[in-house]
């Protein structure tokens, strides 16, 4: 068992080295001299020739690719994401700034998510091919083709002109979660609800369940151990999936309902072409990735020590 | 005729087949008996050629055993046809390049095989698991091979329909006179039906012998248990 | 005690799969049921079953295959606890170890899970958990097909000298007559869901009335031997 958990964690290091790579290769070829656009971001006007030349060299791009990514690299391996190369100063503070405003978001997403979907779920397997539960998937369906500055808009104009009820733009007090939250949530739950009533049918299929009866086991106890642990399986896949999307997916909502958060902060860094500030933001998507991804594997391994041996 | 000579198959770190040595005419039978585990698939897979054996030689007159185009039957009939083609397809693929398509014969191995012609029309999942393995039989002898090798061929079939398939299959050898070699953990169908039988343990061919001998007396201890155990669930009968 | 039910019935999708059936189980009987496959043997059981836990009597069922008995995510001790816990009998240590012991797979590891033991060991502890409650009546749906002959044999005869002497009628379900006969001393032959004939093993083995038994009783073995 560790020796499979170790395996996944080499897997993860070497993830996270590609994306590092990928991302810096993608930055350094974008179109247009990074030093010109750092230089703009930082002057906020058009600068001579010689100075574009110092800041090429306080950013660290004046010796190549190589160089540059290992400058970056060095300092990360000691823990330090480094300065960004418009404003001089460090990235951290600024990127964990940003992340308070869009983690709540994301858990309060999934949140609602979960609370939607799974009592949905619930009752929609209780009769199966019944009129609850076509009603259940077609409105999961709705939710997954709804776009989501779709419906944000739409609950803005309900919930905030209309009823004035809730606050729309900005993120000042902890009502203005709400509303993206939901909008967020509605779409995790479009795609979840379906995903956990095909698990609950599936696993009340199993072909041993008519012994258990037999054998006088109650129905209670039949679907707490040997429905739900065995529904949990895909349910547990596309969490995860869910979770580490919400992340990103956050960014439409953020540019919606106008919250500072990493979304904004990863836009401004591109264009400014902030190397440091990009490098960090995608290197913790992608940390936060594959974290979920070895948690879902390792979630995976405890429930059914089968999934991912060789004869499965 | 087929020559396995001292084979051995490797899997990784253990045997799965090791020094097994048989031989088989055209026209008889060999019953190869053991249980579980005991290598029998290995063994089919590596005279058709699916292995190639880490020791040993398998040839049929002298080639490769895959230039005589050996069928095989195997054990769960349904699952071995494409469920989305028309039993008809299916059955007729061996021979799907000849032209003319081989129709007579077709016809004289369904009448041998007290098959229907509405059934051929029907998908796999439409017939009952009898019948499949008895298209099963008709796909495996419609190009008519010399050596056809069966994989548990009737375990999936309830007590009478075995004896009635178990009949059919060595009426259609009398008649087309192939080789068989047939797989099986059925003592009693080895015994009724083969002119030999080996017994496979553990990858390792522990009696190769007449059925009449075996049953009189097995040579080994583990022959023992085994005629033992079919005796206990009722595979033989006492006779007068 | 004698256990008996009256009108078992069944229907599936508008079609009678099994006729209106009566039987009458005495202690310490042991019935064989066969018949071809599709001819309502298993419907029978399951009906059996059901209606004689809804009397309240104790009844236990081996299924066909350890596949449909156990759930492969739950480990052997957790179903044993749970087999336990539904026959409302308090967990005992001593008890279980007498009963696997009888089937002599003491010496496994309860705490993997079923696909960590071998088919033939996974089928013995699902007749030993069956053995919990001392039922009084204990149905086996084909137990010998899923496995191996030598351990089939095995296992019917430790079951057999296991149940020696306590009141447990069993009832033997199965398409292969050749193997009821020799362990059952009372045969019914089922055909198309209705019960045709039932005579004691000797009476329906000299003579066969029904078309189905006749049929079946020919084919019985592979092969006479003299010994």
């Amino acid at each position: 068992m560790t020796r499979g958990i170790l395996g996944l964690v080499l897997r993860a290091c070497v993830v996270l080295t590609g994306v590092a790579l990928a991302t810096f290769a993608l930055l350094w070829n974008a179109p247009g001299d990074p030093a010109l656009a750092i230089a703009l971001a930082r002057y906020d006007t058009v600068v001579p020739a010689d100075v574009i030349d110092r800041v090429r060299v306080e950013a660290g791009l004046d010796g190549g690719f190589w160089a540059a990514f290992k400058g970056w690299v060095g300092p990360l391996m000691a823990g330090d994401l480094g300065r960004s190369s418009v404003t001089g100063r460090a990235v951290w503070p600024e990127l964990a700034a940003a992340g308070s405003y869009t983690v709540p978001l994301a858990v309060a997403g999934l949140g609602i998510g979960l609370a939607i979907s799974v009592p949905l779920a619930v009752i929609a397997t209780r009769a199966p091919g019944g009129w609850t539960d076509r009603f259940a998937v077609a409105l999961a369906s709705l939710g997954a083709a709804v776009p989501a500055y779709w419906l944000g808009l739409l609950l803005i104009l309900l919930f905030a002109v209309h009823l004035g009820w809730l606050p729309a733009m900005g993120a000042r007090t902890r009502a203005h979660v709400i509303l993206p939250a939901l909008t967020l949530g509605l779409g995790v739950a479009a795609s979840l609800t379906r995903i956990i009533r095909s698990g609950i049918l599936e696993a009340r299929g199993q072909q041993f369940l008519p012994a258990l009866r037999r054998r006088g086991v109650s129905d209670r106890a039949i679907g707490r151990d040997h429905v739900v642990p065995h529904a949990a399986i895909p349910v547990v896949t596309v969490f995860g999936l869910e979770l580490a999307f919400l992340l990103e997916g956050t960014v439409m909502v953020e540019v919606i309902f106008g919250r500072p958060g990493l979304g904004s902060f990863l836009v401004a860094a591109i264009a400014a072409r902030d190397f440091p500030k990009v490098q960090a933001v995608v290197l913790l998507t992608a940390l936060v990735f594959v974290v979920v991804n070895l948690l879902v594997d390792v979630v995976y391994r405890l429930i059914d020590p089968r999934i991912g041996e060789r004869d499965a | 005729m087929l020559r396995v000579e001292s084979v051995s198959v490797r899997r990784g770190r253990t045997m799965t087949l090791e020094d097994v040595s048989l031989s088989l005419e055209p026209g008889r039978t060999l019953a190869v008996v053991g249980e579980s585990g005991a290598g029998k698939s290995t063994l089919i897979a590596a005279v058709l050629g699916f292995l190639r054996p880490w020791r040993g030689e398998i040839s049929w007159a002298g080639a490769p055993v895959r230039d005589c185009a050996p069928s095989l039957v195997m054990q769960e009939p349904r699952a071995a046809f494409n469920p989305t083609l028309t039993l008809r397809r299916s059955v007729m693929e061996p021979v799907a390049a000849r032209r003319p398509p081989p129709l007579d014969r077709m016809e004289r191995l369904c009448r041998g095989l007290e098959l229907t012609h509405d059934l051929l029309d029907r998908r796999p999942l439409e017939v009952s698991i009898g019948q499949a393995q008895r298209l099963g039989l008709l796909r495996a002898l419609i190009a008519a091979p010399p050596l056809v090798l069966f994989d548990e061929p009737l375990s999936a079939l309830d007590a009478f329909t075995q004896k009635r398939t178990a009949r059919l299959i060595a009426d259609l050898q009398a008649e087309e006179g192939f080789a068989a070699l047939i797989v099986t953990h059925d003592l009693g169908y080895a015994c009724a039906y083969a002119d030999d039988i080996a017994v496979l343990r553990s990858g390792r061919i522990e009696e190769l012998t007449r059925p009449k001998d075996f049953i009189a007396s097995p040579r080994t201890a583990y022959g023992r248990k085994l005629r033992d155990a079919a005796v206990a669930l009722g595979a033989f009968e006492r006779a007068a | 005690m004698t256990l008996s039910v009256s009108g078992l019935g069944a229907v599936r999708s508008g079609r009678t799969i099994l006729h209106p059936t009566s039987l009458e189980i005495a202690s310490g009987d042991r019935i064989g049921l066969v018949g071809a496959s599709g001819s309502g043997k298993s419907t029978l059981g399951h009906a059996l079953i059901d209606d004689l836990r809804a009397q309240g009597r104790g009844v236990a069922h081996v299924p066909q295959s350890p596949d449909e008995a156990l759930d492969p995510l739950r480990s052997l001790e957790f179903h044993w606890n749970e087999a336990e816990l539904a026959l409302k009998a308090p967990p005992d240590a001593d008890r279980r170890k007498r009963l696997l012991s009888a089937l002599k797979i003491a010496g496994g590891d309860l705490g993997k899970r079923p696909w960590g033991w071998s088919r033939g060991m996974q089928q013995r502890f699902v007749i030993a958990m069956a053995l919990i409650g001392s039922p009084e009546l204990i149905v086996l749906d084909e137990p010998t097909s899923a496995l191996d002959p030598v351990i089939a044999a095995d296992t019917m005869d430790l079951l057999e000298s296991h149940l020696n002497g306590t009141g447990t009628a069993t009832l033997l379900i199965t398409h292969d007559l050749g193997l009821a006969a020799r362990r059952v001393s009372r045969l019914m032959v089922m055909d198309e869901g209705r019960v045709v004939e039932a005579a004691s093993t000797q009476d329906l083995l000299e003579c066969p009335r029904t078309g189905a038994a006749k049929s079946l009783c020919a084919h019985r073995s592979w092969l006479a031997v003299p010994c």
